[in-house]
């Protein structure tokens, strides 16, 4: 028997099996890319509804990114927009019949860990050079290099099986009482799906920002504001 | 539980690719046009900041004109005011001078009408002084002398009623006033004019008599001078003028 967590593959490019996660991801992307087209294509500085909703995200997204890391947020935006949108669709793609969510398999939320995990080592050599960002694992004193270390891997596991947990356990509920009471049944489940995925989407776009705030400021100038949403 | 890692590799690479989409077609112009709109804002405010400094300015300018010409009109009325001071200054010594003229005009004119009265008078006391002086000579004897004066004494006194002649004559201490001591040749002249009266009065001199001859007595006086004369001519003069 197949273990249900497993992902299908969808076709094969020679020997590289290219799984339904990834196909769904093509499907996002091409979608964001048109909706991101359709919607800029007609800026004006007296916005629409359409532009004025987007305007109050990139808004919002910058007075976050300012709350947390002092500086032009300009710097970090596109990579916490990107992750909250595409997470957000991702998430709200299982309401599609068929459509398993690519967040709902451990590879795409390890692929957006990882991301963070590096783009945060990243931007704390880049903006504290490499000593400081070493120096930040001993702070407050020697002692805590070790935790520190692990504590780097955790909190982006942490940030990892969060959103899987959350979107597979979803997903498997939904697909066991669709299974079990039938068609209609799993209607509410599936809107407490739609918040569900909204509250995740937000809080790994959130986390990943304190992780990167914190690698950028120093350890001690953020404190992670990781609270238990699971 | 499998982790399929060609899965994670793509899915890396698809999140990497949309983190590019997103960033050049969605959040890049969505954020430009924030920004712009922001700079016009900015440009907008700053706009206005400007043209309320310039309207501060223009407001300095204004109240800075307004005190120039207050300054000027300042200037112009202390101007005006200096000529009308100049002017006046000249016109009140021109009217001084005018009035000086009229009244040295004046005197002159007094003068001359003082001098005009005084020839008036002169005239009008030449004119009464003949007037006097011919009643005075209508009425003085001829000839002028201490005869006639003693002719004209009896002729006085057979004028007076007889009670009083006999009271002047009756009288103690009669005597015969004349102006001068008469002249042997005067003394006997009057003499014989008296006699017609029976009387020889002792003859004593009064110059204030002037000329002339009175017979006085305790009782009464018979007027007969020139002096007399006169005071009966001016008391006459006064008369005609009070009436």
């Amino acid at each position: 028997m197949e273990p249900p967590l497993t992902a299908h593959g969808a076709f094969a490019l020679g020997p590289v099996v290219v799984t339904w996660p990834v196909v769904t991801t093509w499907v996002i992307m091409v979608f964001l890319t048109l909706a991101s087209l359709g919607f800029t294509r007609r800026l004006a500085l007296r916005p629409g509804p359409g532009q004025a909703v987007l305007e109050l995200l990139v808004a919002t997204l910058d007075s976050e990114i300012r709350a947390t890391i002092p500086g032009d947020p300009a710097r970090f935006r596109a990579l916490i927009g990107t992750l909250l949108v595409f997470i957000l669709t991702a998430n709200w793609s299982s309401l599609i019949p068929g459509v398993e969510p690519p967040t709902a398999h451990l590879e795409t939320d390890a692929a957006l860990a990882f991301l963070v995990f590096v783009l945060s080592i990243g931007w704390g050599i880049r903006e504290q050079g490499l000593a400081g960002w070493l120096k930040g694992f001993a702070s407050p004193t020697w002692a805590m290099i070790p935790l520190n270390l692990v504590e780097q891997i955790t909190r982006n596991f942490s940030l990892m099986v969060r959103l899987f947990g959350n979107v597979m356990s979803g997903v498997f509920v939904i697909g066991i009482v669709l299974s079990l009471a039938g068609l209609l049944v799993p209607v509410p489940l599936m809107a407490l799906d739609l918040l569900t995925g909204a509250v995740q989407a937000y809080i790994f776009a959130t986390l990943a920002l304190v992780f990167i705030g914190s690698s950028v400021s120093g350890h001690d100038a953020q404190s992670e504001k990781e609270s238990p949403h699971e | 539980m499998n982790f399929d890692w060609t899965t994670f590799a793509l899915q890396l690479a698809n999140v990497l690719i949309l983190l590019a989409i997103l960033r050049r077609f969605l959040f890049r112009p969505v954020a430009g046009i924030i920004a712009r709109r922001q700079a016009e804002t900015d440009a907008a405010l700053a706009a206005a900041a400007q043209a309320q400094e310039d309207a501060k300015a223009a407001a300095g300018a204004a109240r800075a004109e307004t005190e120039a010409t207050r300054a000027a009109r300042q200037e112009i009325l202390a101007k005006a005011q200096g000529e009308a001071e100049t002017v006046r200054a000249g016109l009140l010594e021109k009217a001084r001078a005018e009035a000086a003229a009229v009244v040295e005009k004046g005197r002159d004119q007094a003068a001359r009408d003082r001098e005009a009265d005084r020839a008036a008078a002169l005239a009008q006391a030449r004119d009464l002084a003949g007037a006097i002086a011919a009643r005075a000579l209508a009425g003085m004897p001829r000839p002028p002398d201490a005869a006639g004066y003693g002719t004209r004494l009896a002729t006085a006194l057979d004028a007076l009623s007889p009670d009083e002649r006999a009271a002047i004559l009756a009288g103690s201490h009669l005597r015969l006033a004349a102006a001068e001591p008469l002249t042997v040749p005067e003394a006997q002249a009057v003499t014989a004019a008296l006699q017609t009266l029976g009387i020889a009065p002792d003859v004593e001199t009064d110059p204030d008599l002037i000329a002339g001859l009175e017979l006085r007595s305790d009782t009464g006086v018979v007027r007969n001078s020139l002096a007399h004369d006169l005071d009966t001519i001016a008391k006459a003069l006064a008369d005609d003028s009070a009436a």
